[in-house]
C-alpha cells in the first residue's frame, strides 16, 4: 500500500537532443505502424483543411454563382473527402494507439530482461520502488510521448501549414497577418501550459501527502483513540486539506483561463480579418466564401495550438522519463562471465577462500584477509552478530559478489573461471525470509527444477518434511500462496523453500535460518529436512537456533571482519568466548519459548 | 495557549461545515445537490456562465450572418460598417471567453470545496468510528474510498456534470438558433443526431469496461514485476531468469492486448461517428444550398446554419462518455456513503460525569463480553474476523488504588480484551465495571481514555518529530526537563540524543528507521508523559532485550507506586512482584493470587514457574557437561579464538 502513494520523483532535465533522437528511434522498430501513423497524421491535417476550402468553393462557385451542376460536383468531392477523413481518423487513432502501447510493451520487456542480468550490487543500491516506477509509469509516459505526443506535434504543425497554404490561395495578404500572429500565439500558449503543469505537479505532491496522512490515520487509529488525539490530529489534517484546496483551485483556474485566453487572441484575429476583409471584399479581392473560410481556419487553429503547447510543456518530463529508462537499459552488470568461462554440470564441493578481501560498493568493509577451507561433505554453521558478514560470505561463494582481493575456489577451480549460471545452478539456497511467488505450492516447489513431475515435487516435500502440512490444507499442493493467497507462517515457508532446494538437487547447500520463532513441531520438521539435505553435500548454514548449530560439523563465529572463533560446539563452549555467551542466551530464550505454555508468538528478541 | 486552541476550534468548525449524513439519500440528484450545500449558488452561476458562453458563441455566428447579408451583399457602406461588426465580434468573443472562464473557475471551486469537505469529514468521521469498525475493515479498501473515490467525485462536479451542462446548453441554444434561421432545414439536419448519440451511448460504456479490464491487468503486471524484484535473490539462486522473463512476458503481452482493445474501440467509434456527422453536413449543405438558390434562405443565414450544425455535432459525440462517467462518479459517491453511514462512538455525551481526579480503584463484577459479528462497509459482505473471537465470561475482581496487577494467560485467552474494556475501546455486554465506585459507562470516553495509559505490544508512532510523538498524549505544556526525564525512564533519551536532530528527528515513513525495541521505549515514554491514573503494559517489553527490560522495570517501579497498574506478560520474571496475579484461560479467570500463593498450589501458574526454573538448571548442566566433555575429548587447542581485526590486533573474544 505504501507504494501506491509513494511520491513520484519529478525532476526535469534540460532539453536533450540525444535522448530525443533515441526516443524517436523507438518508433523505428515498428516500421509498418509508423508508416500508417505518419501517413494518416499528415493526411488528416490536409484533408481537414481541404474541407474548409471545399465549403468555400461551394459558397462561391455553386451557391453564389447559382450553378446546380457545380454544387452536385462539389458535393461528390465533399463525400469523397469525408470518407477519406474517416479513414485517416481511423489510421491515426489505430496507428498512434497501437504504436504507443507497443513501445510501452517493448520498454517494459527490455527493462525487465535487463534487470534479470544486473548484479546484486545494483539491487543493493536501487530501491524496488524506483525500479517499479521505471517499468510502469515511465515506460507508459515514454510510450505516450513518442506516439500521441509526436502525433499531436506533427498534426498540429501539418494542420497549421495546410491551413496557411489554403489561406494563401484565398488571400495572401490575410494569410500574412495570420503568419505573424501564430508564433506569438504558440509562445504564449506554451508558457501558459508550462505554468499549468507546474501547478498540477504541486497538487500531486500535496495529494500524496494527503494520502499518507489518511493512511497513517487509519493504521494508527487505535493509538489516536487511546491517546484522545482525535481533535489534534484533525486540526493537522485540516491544514493539509486547506493547502490542497488552495493549490488545486489555483491549478484549476489557471487551466480554466487557458482556452478563453487563447480564444480571445484568435477572436481578435477574426475581428481584424472582418475589418480588413470587408475592405478587400469591396475591392473584389475576396469572396464571401473566402471570408467565411478564413474565419473557420482561424477558429479551428485553436486546437492545434492547444495540443502543441501541451505537448511542448510535457516534453521535458517525458524526456526526463526517457533518460531514466535509458539509464536502466544501459546499466551494465558488474559481474560478467569471462571469455571462455567453463560451464560445469557437476561439482564435488571442496571450497576454499584464500586471502579474501571484500567491501561493499558504499565502502563498508566486510572481510579482510579471510581464509577458509571446507572439505566436501562438511556442514558449517555460521554464527555471529547481525551485519558481521555471514550472508556476505555465502553470497561471495555464489558469486553474487566478487572479492576485491583473493580467490574463492570450488574443487580447486577459481570461481572467476566458471560461468555464473553453472555456479548458481549448483547451489541450493534457502533464504532467511523465504520468498514464495504467487501461484500454487506445487509451482513454488517446482521452481527448484522446472521439469520435475508432480511425484517428484511431492517426494521432495516429503523429504523436507513439508508434505504433512501441505496435505492438511484444503487445496493441498494446489493451494494458492503469495500476496493474495494463503497466509503461511515463516516456518511453513521455510519448509516449502527447503523442498524447493531439495528438488533442485544441488551440489552445495546454503541455508539462512529465519530469526523469527517457529513453533516446536515445525522446527523439528525443518531439522529433519535439513538433516536430509546436508547428507553427502557441503553445506553452509547461517544458524539462529541451537538445534541447527549442534548438527553442524564445524561452527564459525563471524565477527569483526573475519572468523573470530572456530571449532566444534564443545570446543567453543570451553573457550568461553563470544560463542559461550551467545549459547547461554539462546538456550534461555528457546527453552522459555518451547516450554512456556503461555508462549506468545512474539518475535525472538535476541537473534544470534 | 488557550487562545490558539480557541482559534483552532473555530477553524475546526469551519472545516466541518456540513453534516454529510444529510447526503445519504437514495435519489442521486438530491444527494449530489446536498453535497454542495453552500456552493449551490456558485455552481448555479457556473451553469449560467456556460449558458452565456453558448449564447455568445451562437451570437457570433448570427453576427456573421448579418455581416454577410446586411453588410457585404447589400450595403454600399461596407467600409464604415465592417469595423463595427469586427468590434462586435470581438466583444462577443470576450463575453464567451469570460463566461466560460468564470464557469470553469466556479465549477472547480465548487468541486474542490465539496472534496475538501468530504476529505475533512471522512478523516474526522473515521477517527470517531468505533474500534469494531476498524477491526472489520481493511486499510487498503478504506484508503481507496477516501482518496481515489473522492477524486472521482471531484471530477464529477468539475468536469462531468459541468460538461453535461455545457453540451446540453450548446445543444439547446444551437437548435433554437437553427430553428430561428430555418425550421424545415433544422428538421432535416437533426436526423442523424439521435443516431450519433445512440452510437456514443453504445460505445462508451464498452470503452470504459475495456479500460477497466486493462487497468486490472496493469495491476497484475505490476504485482508480477514487484514480485520478481523483491524475490530477486531467489530468482538468482535458482538461475530462473529465463523462466521469470517468460512469466512476465505473459502478463505484459496480456496488458498490451487489452490496451489495444481499447484502442480498437476508439479507432472504430471516432471515424464512424465522424462519417455520420459528415454525411449529415453533406445533406444539410445540399438542401441549404438549394434553398439559397431558390431564394428561400439568405447566404448569410446559410453560413450561420452550417456553422451551428458543425459546432453541435462534436459535443454530441462525447455525450455517451459523459453519461458513463457520471454514473461512475455516483458509484464512487456511494462507496464513500457506506463509510458516512456508519455510526460514530460518542466521546463526550451530554449526561456524562464531569472530569474528576481518579484514585484508580477498579472493580469488575461478573463482566462478560464478546466481539460483535463482523461486517465490512461493503454491505452484506461478511469478512472473516481479524481478531480471534475472544469471549470474556463472568470476570470479577477488585483492584485497590495504586496496586500492581498482572495478567497471565495463553494467546487468545482474552488478556488484551480484558484491559481494552477499561479505556472503553469496547463496551461490555453484561455485568459492571466500577471505576472509583462509579459505573464506567457514566464517564465520557474522552475522559476515561485520558486517564488510562496503554503501552501496546506493537508500538505505533506517527510520522512527526520525536518530540511531537512523545507529546501526543499530553494536553498541558511540558517543560523540556520533564520530557527528557520521561525519555530517560524509558531508556531512550541517549538514543534520541545520538541522532543529529535529537528530539526534532522525524520518525515514520520519511524519517529515521527505529528498531522495534526503540519504538516500544518511545511509546513507554509517551505514556509516561500522558501521566495516566491507570497504566496498562500490554506485553510492553517484549521487543526490548532482557537487560534493558530490567532497567526499565526498575525505573517504572517508582511510577507504578502512585497509580494502578496492569501488566500483561508471559515471563514469570516480569510479573512475580505484582500485588495480585490473574491467570486467564479461555476467557475465564483460572487462578488469582500473589506469586507466593500461586506457586504453592497446583495449576497453570505453578507449571509455568517450574518450567522456567528448570530451564536455568538445564543450561547450567549443559554448560558444565560440555566443558567436561571437551576436556575429556579432543585437545583443547583445537578451539582457537581466531580474531583477525582490521588493524591486525588479536584479542581474546571473551574480553569483548
Amino acid at each position: 500500500m505504501t507504494d501506491a502513494y509513494a511520491e513520484e520523483e519529478e525532476f526535469e532535465t534540460r532539453f536533450n537532443g540525444r535522448t530525443l533522437r533515441r526516443l524517436l528511434g523507438l518508433n523505428l522498430r515498428h516500421g509498418r505502424l509508423l508508416a500508417l501513423f505518419a501517413a494518416s497524421v499528415v493526411g488528416i491535417a490536409v484533408v481537414d483543411s481541404y474541407f474548409t476550402f471545399l465549403s468555400k468553393r461551394i459558397v462561391d462557385e455553386a451557391i453564389a454563382a447559382g450553378d446546380m451542376a457545380m454544387l452536385q460536383r462539389l458535393l461528390v468531392h465533399y463525400g469523397i473527402t469525408a470518407l477519406a477523413l474517416s479513414l485517416t481518423i481511423f489510421g491515426f487513432i489505430y496507428g498512434a494507439g497501437t504504436l504507443g502501447e507497443r513501445i510501452r510493451y517493448d520498454l517494459c520487456r527490455d527493462l525487465f530482461a535487463r534487470l534479470q542480468e544486473l548484479s546484486f550490487s545494483y539491487f543493493d543500491r536501487t530501491p524496488v520502488g524506483w525500479l517499479m516506477a521505471r517499468l510502469t509509469s515511465d515506460a507508459r509516459r515514454v510510450g505516450e510521448m513518442v506516439s500521441w505526443g509526436f502525433l499531436d506535434l506533427i498534426w498540429g504543425a501539418a494542420n497549421i501549414v495546410a491551413a496557411l497554404v489554403f489561406m494563401t490561395i484565398i488571400s495572401w495578404q490575410l494569410a500574412l497577418i495570420m503568419l505573424a500572429i501564430i508564433p506569438a500565439l504558440l509562445a504564449v500558449a506554451i508558457k501558459f501550459q508550462a505554468g499549468i503543469l507546474r501547478e498540477y505537479r504541486a497538487v500531486r505532491r500535496t495529494n500524496s501527502r494527503l494520502t499518507g496522512a489518511f493512511n497513517e490515520s487509519i493504521t494508527g487509529v487505535r493509538v489516536a483513540k487511546a491517546l484522545g488525539r482525535e481533535q489534534a490530529n484533525f486540526a493537522r489534517f485540516q491544514e493539509l486539506t486547506a493547502r490542497m484546496f488552495a493549490s488545486s483551485y489555483r491549478a484549476a483556474w489557471l487551466s480554466a483561463l487557458f482556452l478563453p485566453a487563447v480564444q480571445l487572441i484568435t477572436a481578435l484575429a477574426v475581428g481584424g480579418i472582418l475589418w480588413f476583409g470587408g475592405w478587400q471584399f469591396q475591392r473584389g479581392d475576396i469572396t464571401v466564401g473566402g471570408l467565411q473560410a478564413f474565419v473557420a481556419y482561424i477558429t479551428f487553429m485553436l486546437f492545434p495550438i492547444q495540443e502543441m503547447s501541451r505537448v511542448f510543456a510535457e516534453m521535458q518530463q517525458a524526456i526526463a522519463a526517457g533518460e531514466r529508462v535509458f539509464s536502466l537499459l544501459d546499466a551494465q552488470p558488474e559481474i560478467t562471465d569471462q571469455e571462455g568461462a567453463a560451464h560445469r554440470l557437476h561439482m564435488r564441493g571442496d571450497i576454499e577462500f584464500r586471502g579474501v578481501h571484500f567491501a561493499y560498493a558504499d565502502g563498508t568493509p566486510v572481510f579482510t584477509d579471510l581464509n577458509l577451507r571446507v572439505p566436501y561433505g562438511e556442514t558449517v554453521a555460521l554464527v555471529g552478530p547481525t551485519g558481521a558478514g555471514k550472508t556476505t560470505l555465502v553470497h561471495l561463494l555464489c558469486r553474487f559478489y566478487e572479492p576485491q582481493q583473493g580467490r574463492i575456489c570450488i574443487d580447486g577451480q577459481d570461481l572467476q573461471t566458471l560461468t555464473q549460471a553453472s555456479i548458481q545452478s549448483r547451489m541450493g539456497m534457502v533464504l532467511q525470509t523465504p520468498h514464495l511467488f504467487a501461484g500454487t505450492i506445487r509451482d513454488n516447489i517446482r521452481y527448484g527444477r522446472l521439469d520435475a513431475r508432480d511425484e517428484e515435487v511431492e517426494a521432495a516435500a516429503r523429504l523436507a518434511g513439508a508434505h504433512a502440512f501441505i496435505q492438511a490444507l484444503p487445496a493441498g499442493y494446489g493451494a494458492q500462496v503469495g500476496e493474495e493467497g494463503l497466509v503461511l507462517s515463516v516456518g511453513q515457508r521455510q519448509l516449502i523453500s527447503l523442498a524447493r532446494a531439495l528438488l533442485a538437487q544441488p551440489d552445495i547447500f546454503i541455508m539462512d535460518e529465519a530469526t523469527s520463532s517457529v513453533d516446536t513441531l515445525t522446527e523439528s520438521l525443518i531439522q529433519q529436512g535439513m538433516a536430509e539435505i546436508v547428507k553427502n553435500r557441503t553445506s553452509f548454514v547461517i544458524a539462529h537456533r541451537l538445534s541447527t548449530i549442534r548438527q553442524a560439523d564445524r561452527i564459525l563465529v563471524i565477527r569483526h571482519g573475519g572468523i573470530a572463533e572456530e571449532g566444534s560446539h564443545s570446543q567453543l563452549l570451553q573457550a568461553r568466548g563470544y560463542y559461550h555467551d551467545l549459547y547461554a542466551r539462546q538456550f534461555r530464550e528457546e527453552k522459555t519459548r518451547a516450554l512456556d505454555p503461555f508462549h506468545s508468538a512474539s518475535p525472538l528478541p535476541a537473534p544470534l | 495557549m488557550s487562545n490558539s486552541r480557541d482559534r483552532g476550534r473555530a477553524s475546526l468548525l469551519r472545516a466541518l461545515d456540513y453534516d454529510l449524513k444529510h447526503t445519504l439519500h437514495a435519489n442521486r440528484a438530491v444527494a449530489l445537490w446536498r453535497l454542495i450545500t453552500g456552493y449551490r449558488l456558485l455552481y448555479g452561476a457556473a451553469l449560467v456562465g456556460l449558458a452565456l458562453a453558448a449564447l455568445a458563441r451562437v451570437g457570433s455566428l448570427f453576427a456573421l450572418r448579418y455581416f454577410v447579408d446586411a453588410v457585404l451583399l447589400s450595403s454600399s457602406r461596407i467600409l464604415t460598417l465592417a469595423p463595427w461588426y469586427a468590434l462586435g465580434f470581438v466583444a462577443l468573443a470576450l463575453v464567451q471567453g469570460s463566461a466560460s472562464y468564470m464557469a470553469g473557475k466556479w465549477a472547480n471551486q465548487t468541486a474542490e470545496g465539496a472534496c475538501c469537505r468530504l476529505r475533512n469529514y471522512l478523516y474526522d468521521h473515521m477517527q470517531r468510528l468505533p474500534f469494531a469498525f476498524h477491526d472489520r475493515n481493511q486499510t487498503g479498501d478504506l484508503l481507496q474510498r477516501v482518496t481515489s473515490d473522492v477524486e472521482t467525485v471531484r471530477k464529477l462536479y468539475a468536469v462531468h456534470i459541468a460538461g453535461m451542462g455545457r453540451v446540453s446548453m450548446l445543444l439547446v441554444i444551437s437548435v433554437l438558433g437553427m430553428l430561428l434561421l430555418h425550421p424545415r432545414l433544422t428538421g432535416y439536419s437533426l436526423v442523424v443526431l439521435p443516431v450519433v448519440f445512440g452510437l456514443s451511448l453504445f460505445f462508451f460504456p464498452r470503452i470504459e469496461k475495456r479500460y477497466a479490464e486493462a487497468q486490472a491487468q496493469e495491476g497484475r503486471l505490476s504485482a508480477r514485476l514487484q514480485e520478481n524484484l523483491s524475490g530477486v535473490r531467489v530468482v538468482r539462486a535458482f538461475v530462473r531468469q529465463a523462466f521469470e522473463r517468460a512469466l512476465t512476458e505473459t502478463e505484459n503481452a496480456e496488458f498490451l492486448r487489452r490496451n489495444c482493445r481499447v484502442v480498437h474501440l476508439n479507432a472504430s467509434f471516432w471515424p464512424l461517428s465522424d462519417l455520420l456527422t459528415s454525411g449529415q453536413l453533406l445533406v444539410s449543405t445540399y438542401l441549404g444550398a438549394r434553398m439559397v438558390m431558390a431564394g428561400d434562405l439568405t447566404l448569410g443565414a446559410y453560413l450561420a446554419f452550417i456553422g451551428l450544425l458543425g459546432q453541435l455535432m462534436f459535443p454530441i459525440r462525447t455525450l455517451g462518455r459523459l453519461v458513463t462517467q457520471i454514473s461512475m462518479g455516483w458509484i464512487s459517491f456511494q462507496r464513500m456513503a457506506r463509510i458516512i453511514r456508519e455510526e460514530r462512538e460518542v466521546l463526550d455525551p451530554a449526561d456524562a460525569l464531569a472530569p474528576r481526579h481518579l484514585r484508580g480503584e477498579i472493580q469488575f463484577r461478573q463482566v462478560s463480553f464478546a466481539y460483535e459479528t463482523v461486517r465490512s462497509v461493503e454491505a452484506g459482505a461478511e469478512t472473516p474476523a481479524r481478531r480471534a473471537p475472544v469471549v470474556l465470561r463472568d470476570i470479577s475482581f477488585h483492584v485497590q488504588p495504586g496496586q500492581v496487577w498482572a495478567v497471565l494467560g495463553p494467546t487468545g485467552s482474552g488478556k488484551s480484551t480484558l484491559v481494552s474494556l477499561l479505556p472503553r475501546f469496547y463496551d461490555y455486554d453484561a455485568g459492571a465495571i466500577l471505576l472509583d465506585g462509579v459505573e464506567l459507562r457514566r464517564y465520557a470516553k474522552s475522559f476515561v481514555r485520558r486517564c488510562v495509559g496503554i503501552v501496546q505490544q506493537d508500538a505505533f508512532l506517527f510520522s512527526a518529530t520525536i518530540r511531537e510523538n512523545l507529546l501526543f498524549g499530553v494536553e498541558r505544556a511540558i517543560a523540556d526537563e520533564a520530557l527528557f526525564a520521561a525519555a530517560r525512564t524509558a531508556h531512550i533519551h541517549d538514543v534520541i540524543e545520538s541522532f543529529p536532530d535529537g528530539y526534532a528527528t522525524l520518525v515514520g515513513e520519511k524519517g529515521v528507521t527505529l528498531s522495534g525495541g526503540q519504538k516500544q521505549r518511545l511509546t513507554i515514554a509517551r505514556t509516561l508523559l500522558q501521566d495516566p491514573a491507570i497504566l496498562i503494559m500490554d506485553d510492553a517489553l517484549s521487543a526490548v532485550d532482557a537487560h534493558t527490560e530490567y532497567r526499565i522495570r526498575a525505573a517504572l517501579q517508582a511510577l507504578m507506586a502512585t497509580r494502578t497498574t496492569f501488566i500483561i506478560g508471559h515471563r514469570i520474571q516480569s510479573i512475580r512482584h505484582a500485588d495480585q496475579i490473574l491467570v486467564l484461560d479461555e476467557g475465564r479467570i483460572a487462578q488469582q493470587g500473589t506469586h507466593a500463593e500461586l506457586v504453592a498450589c497446583p495449576g497453570l501458574y505453578r507449571d509455568v514457574y517450574r518450567i522456567q526454573a528448570r530451564i536455568e538448571e538445564e543450561l547450567q548442566e549443559e554448560l558444565q557437561g560440555s566443558v567436561a566433555q571437551a576436556s575429556a575429548g579432543p585437545p583443547a587447542n583445537a578451539a582457537r579464538p581466531v580474531a583477525t581485526w582490521t588493524d591486525g590486533r588479536t584479542v581474546q573474544p571473551s574480553q569483548t
